[in-house]
């Protein structure tokens, strides 16, 4: 799956979870950066990622994200393991 | 201090942790928010804390390495939690705390909370990068009245001051109901930064108390 398509979904999540749409998909975005993204946001974020694509992250794996790049980057290589 | 001994929690004491920790949740009351807010019983709680402290992560209050233990006679009594935000690990405690649950807890329960997570948004305190975060303070009610939790909490200071000489902060949260605590913490030298209240009418199914206190020392 293109990253372009994977950040769209993610985008359209986040946008459900957090209900605004003030943010942009870009790289660098982290937690922090974004309005409503707590620790209940982060955790059901995650969750429906996971559905979404049909994948299941290793704790170190969320761990070792730090911004929306790497997460992106995960979720392309966990799709291509299927 | 008689035969009390201070030292760093090790993995053997994970089911000690695991019921601190869940006594430390409650609050003086009988409400469990990781068994309310995750339609979990309460020994379903014990058996995930245990696991996901049994992940040994750094930096966040499910990690072994937070807490100190006040050991009498090879007994555990008191413990409490106590990390540098953000020190070494580029994620934020709260990032790393919902990792583990998201990880261990099962999706029927993430799914629980998701239907409810709205009833609990306003009462969510923002950890300060740098800062020294005290959490999950027990002690044994039998052994109340030592200044054992008084104690762990200048060492948490100590130690923290010894490897982060810069360290300008410490941040507790409190319910408001809960005065034993407040006072605990107002002799240290905390004093109340912030309230943070919410008014959801079904608050009070989830959480002790409807009212959070960010108490602080600025050092």
């Amino acid at each position: 799956m293109e990253k372009n398509e994977i950040k769209d979904r993610i985008r359209n999540i986040l946008i459900a979870v957090l209900k605004h749409d003030n943010f942009v998909i870009d790289d660098s975005l982290t937690a922090k950066d974004v309005e409503g993204w707590d620790s209940l946001s982060h955790m059901i974020i995650i969750t429906e990622i996971e559905k979404s694509f049909e994948i299941r992250f290793k704790l170190k794996e969320l761990n070792k994200m730090n911004n929306m790049g790497d997460l992106v980057e995960l979720v392309q290589t966990k799709i291509e393991q299927k | 201090m008689s035969n009390y001994t201070i030292r760093k929690a090790t993995l053997e004491d994970i089911s000690f942790l695991s019921d601190a920790i869940i006594a430390a949740e409650k609050s003086n009351t009988d409400k469990l928010s990781l068994s309310t807010l995750f339609n979990l019983s309460e020994l379903e709680v014990q058996e995930l804390i245990k696991s996901m402290l049994d992940e040994e992560i750094d930096g966040c209050e499910f990690s072994v390495n937070s807490f100190l233990v006040v050991e009498l006679d090879r007994t555990l009594v008191a413990a409490v939690g106590g990390w540098i935000e953000n020190l070494v690990d580029k994620n934020p405690s709260k990032i790393l705390k919902s990792n583990l649950i998201g990880f261990t807890f099962p999706k029927s329960s993430i799914e629980y909370l998701q239907a409810n997570a709205e009833v609990i948004k306003e009462i969510q305190i923002e950890r300060e990068i740098f800062t020294l975060q005290i959490e999950y303070v027990f002690v044994d009610e039998n052994h109340r009245g030592n200044k054992l939790a008084e104690k762990l909490i200048k060492q948490h200071i100590q130690n923290a001051l010894s490897t982060f000489p810069e360290l300008k902060k410490v941040q507790v949260h409190v319910f408001s109901n809960n005065q034993a605590a407040i006072k605990l913490y107002e002799r240290i030298g905390f004093h109340v930064a912030k309230t943070y209240t919410s008014n959801h009418p079904r608050i009070l199914n989830f959480l002790p108390f409807n009212e959070k206190l960010l108490m602080e020392i600025n050092i």
